[in-house]
């Protein structure tokens, strides 16, 4: 089924920044059934992206084809072209491991490795980079100080990662995250399962970080979206509805699909 | 709704409530009486017996005073290949069955083999590997004997060593698999720690369940009077030995009989508790 | 519209809206009450206009309160943001409307009739009537939804900045030809002069409302026609 607006009127153009990633025709599925029904959009580099939309409408769905992390499972595959800098990840001969050594991501609910602090860091550094102990030491306080951690764990870097708050352990992620200089990180909506002060800290290291990461975030949090992203997409039932600058979507959208779910007039 | 019919019903749950409590407690209580009177005649019976000497001296001809040092030895030998053989096949089984394989066919119907293999009757297992190597060999050995348990072993460990696995939680992997990290590093590094404390657990169970099994030694390693570290020969182990002494009409082998019950009981029972202080610790965290 | 989920959300809108529709009500019944009380020198309904004035600043404050409150509450997001902003800035041009038409009510008493000729009363009757139209249909336009008709209401505010250029011009010639009715004349200069920041007002109002409805603002150049501070070639 063709989707019934056409994506280019709704899709603005944000050529004019250097596009990190370009979706082109994507489609998903769940065995047999279509979850993204020929997707296409253009994520600028060095910038933060929300997706936004209810529940079911493709938006982590097509966060996690970023890092094709939908491989672990085996009924799930995607046909189109993502390009990375111009390179479809998509292909049959994309090594999957260091793509996602190029994207990271970071998940709903806090994942730290069951084991001390410095390891959850060193852990992904030591995959594929070879560094004594001076410098993994320096990697890891620089990651943590990036994710804004470093002052509150350096006492207690052997310390079980569970040890940590829920906040704690989702920016300990973060920082697991960063630690392997990625040029883009995925956030499927990191900061649902957190208190509002941790969500704040949450969305100030994200407003950091879009200096050096093109940032794409998943929330069902709309404000947060408004708050956090320079452009929206918003989604519904597996197709891209609308796609512009954070500020028209949420003052005066064009779609009305867009406009009744922002504003709560769904269902 | 009148208040009377209200408060008849009222009062009609909560004298039901009190004869299910009743039953319920009732049902605890004989459990914990069994045990209570099992461990109690153990204790009464198998304590007067223990000394050094229960640990230093043989297994004595009929009338002799002696020991059961090389009943202890044999299980303990015997145990300790049962373990090191089965171990590595359940925990990889297990891996395979939680990891590599956890959507596939081959999973389904190796896990149902497992479960009927992890009930099957230990005596089946212990003519199974007379059969198997008895026979072509022409004698009773401690190795066939290893064999035996660590059949009864490889279950038990797959069994576990699955669950705790399946326990781990997907995002956990997701995150290991995010950051770049191959499958096997992600089940090595992420998974097995994860998941370790509980497999652990899982070895020392089966430990525990072998360490009581008399039927399988009956074929297998027999049993022996004498002192032997000879794999290729009959050895004596703790169960075959109580057996043979507490049927026998010798008072001497009656009391060693009841004095290894209670080794071995009090061995499996450490086992557990160290087993259970492991999970809880797990779930401390 | 669809309606929202929460359908106090719905009440909360509603209740602002109400508010901008009596507030608007109320400026053209102040504007009509004070151009008639100058035109027939009737004090009693000068009093009037300048008690109803409590009345709207009451209701601005009112307005206010309740825009804030839903802002901090519901967190509008598109057109009801649009919608609630709007009604912030309109709710300030109609109190603005309401204190124009009370300062003319106040000079009621200081104009006089026997002293206003009858064609320049006809002149101020007729402009007060333009004033009064605007007042009056932006109100009902921004009620209708109709975008269009506002973007429209706003090109014709040129009509009163003409009418009040040549209001102007009477006036000065009658402040000319007799000394004595210059006391009159001037008083009657500040009221044409409040009848058109009223208009200047209703623009206001019609451009915040097409900016509700549409989410585009109308173009920044509006057509002024007022030529009075525009001097005239020499005598």
């Amino acid at each position: 089924m063709k989707p019934m607006l056409s994506t280019e009127l709704n899709v603005a153009d944000t050529t004019a920044e250097k596009a990190k990633i370009e979706v082109k025709n994507l489609n998903f599925y769940y065995g047999q059934s279509k979850a993204l029904k020929d997707i296409s959009l253009s994520l600028p580099e060095r910038s933060v992206t929300a997706f936004i939309g209810p529940s079911g409408c493709g938006k982590s769905t097509l966060l996690r084809v970023f890092n094709r992390i939908y491989e672990l499972y085996p009924k799930q595959s995607a046909d189109g072209q993502v390009l990375l800098d111009g390179k479809n990840i998509l292909d049959r001969s994309q090594d999957l491991n260091l793509l996602r050594t190029k994207i990271g991501m970071v998940f709903q609910k806090p994942t730290p490795f069951p084991m001390s602090i410095y390891e959850n860091i060193a852990f992904g550094i030591r995959l594929y980079e070879r560094i004594g102990k001076s410098e993994m030491d320096g990697r890891v306080e620089q990651a943590l100080r990036r994710a804004a951690l470093w002052t509150e764990v350096k006492d207690k870097l052997n310390a079980n990662g569970l040890s940590l708050s829920g906040g704690q352990q989702q920016r300990l992620c973060i920082a697991r995250t960063v630690a392997v200089k990625p040029e883009g990180i995925l956030l499927d909506e990191p900061a649902s399962a957190l208190d509002p002060l941790s969500t704040a800290k949450i969305e100030e290291l994200i407003d950091e970080l879009q200096a050096d990461y093109t940032i794409v975030i998943v929330t069902h949090n709309m404000q947060q979206a408004a708050r956090v992203s320079k452009q929206t997409a918003f989604m519904y039932l597996g197709e891209l509805v609308e796609f512009d600058r954070t500020e028209k979507i949420f003052t005066s959208p064009r779609e009305k699909r867009t406009q009744d779910y922002i504003t709560g007039r769904f269902g | 709704m009148s208040t009377s019919s209200n408060s008849t019903l009222y009062r009609g749950r909560k004298a039901k409530n009190k004869v299910m409590m009743a039953l319920c407690v009732a049902a605890a209580g004989s459990g914990l009486a069994w045990l209570a009177l099992i461990l109690g005649a153990l204790l009464y019976k198998g304590l007067s017996g223990l000394s050094l000497a229960v640990f230093t001296q043989m297994t004595p001809p009929p009338g002799d005073a002696g020991g059961l040092l090389n009943a202890i030895y044999g299980s303990v030998v015997m145990t300790v290949i049962a373990i090191v053989v089965g171990t590595p096949i359940g925990v990889l089984a297990g891996t395979y069955m939680a990891e590599y394989g956890r959507f596939s066919k081959l999973t389904t119907i190796v896990r149902f083999i497992n479960d009927i293999l992890l009930s099957a009757p230990s005596i089946i297992v212990g003519l199974f590997v007379y059969e198997l190597l008895v026979r072509p060999m022409g004698h009773f050995s401690a190795l066939a004997g290893s064999v035996a348990l660590a059949i009864l072993v490889i279950p038990v460990v797959v069994r576990t060593t699955e669950d705790m696995l399946n326990l781990v939680p997907n995002a956990l992997r997701e995150a290991g698999t995010a950051i770049g990290a191959p499958r096997w590093v992600v089940i090595r590094s992420v998974a097995y720690r994860a998941a370790l404390s509980g497999i652990v657990t899982g070895i020392l169970l089966a430990i525990a369940r072998i360490s009581g099994e008399t039927a399988p030694l009956l074929f297998t390693a027999l049993n022996n009077q004498f002192w032997s570290s000879n794999l290729n020969a009959p050895m004596a182990s703790l169960p075959v030995t109580i057996f043979q002494f507490a049927l026998s009409p010798y008072e001497e082998w009656q009391q060693l009989a009841w004095t290894g019950a209670l080794i071995i009981t009090l061995t499996v029972l450490g086992l557990s508790i160290f087993a259970r202080s492991l999970t809880g610790r797990r779930e401390d965290r | 519209m669809g309606e929202h989920t929460v359908a106090s959300f719905d009440e909360d809108l509603g209740q602002i809206s109400r508010l901008i529709s009596d507030m608007g009500d109320l400026a053209g019944s102040m504007v009509s009450g004070a151009t008639k009380a100058l035109l027939t020198s009737d004090n009693a309904l000068a009093q009037r206009v300048v008690s109803d004035d409590a009345i709207m600043d009451a209701r601005q404050r009112e307005l206010d309160d309740r825009a804030i409150t839903l802002i901090a509450k519901r967190q509008p997001m598109a057109d009801d943001l649009r919608h609630v902003v709007g009604s912030i800035r309109m709710a300030g041009d109609l109190e603005r409307i309401g204190d124009l038409a009370k300062n003319i009510a106040k000079r009621v008493g200081s104009v006089g009739i026997s002293a206003t000729p009858r064609d320049l009363s006809h002149s101020i009757d007729s402009m007060a009537q333009l004033v009064l139209i605007q007042v009056q249909g932006v109100i009902e336009e921004y009620a209708a939804r109709d975008a269009q008709a506002l973007a429209k209401l706003r090109a014709d505010d040129e009509r009163i900045d003409v009418k009040y250029t040549s209001v102007f011009r009477e006036l000065l010639t009658y402040m000319m030809e007799d000394p004595r009715n210059i006391t009159a004349c001037t008083h009657l200069l500040f009221c044409a002069k409040n009848l058109e920041r009223i208009g200047d007002h209703v623009t206001n109002i019609a451009e915040n409302a097409y900016y509700v409805l549409t989410g585009t603002q109308l173009p920044a150049n509006r057509p002024k026609l007022d030529e009075t501070a525009i001097p005239a070639p020499a005598a």
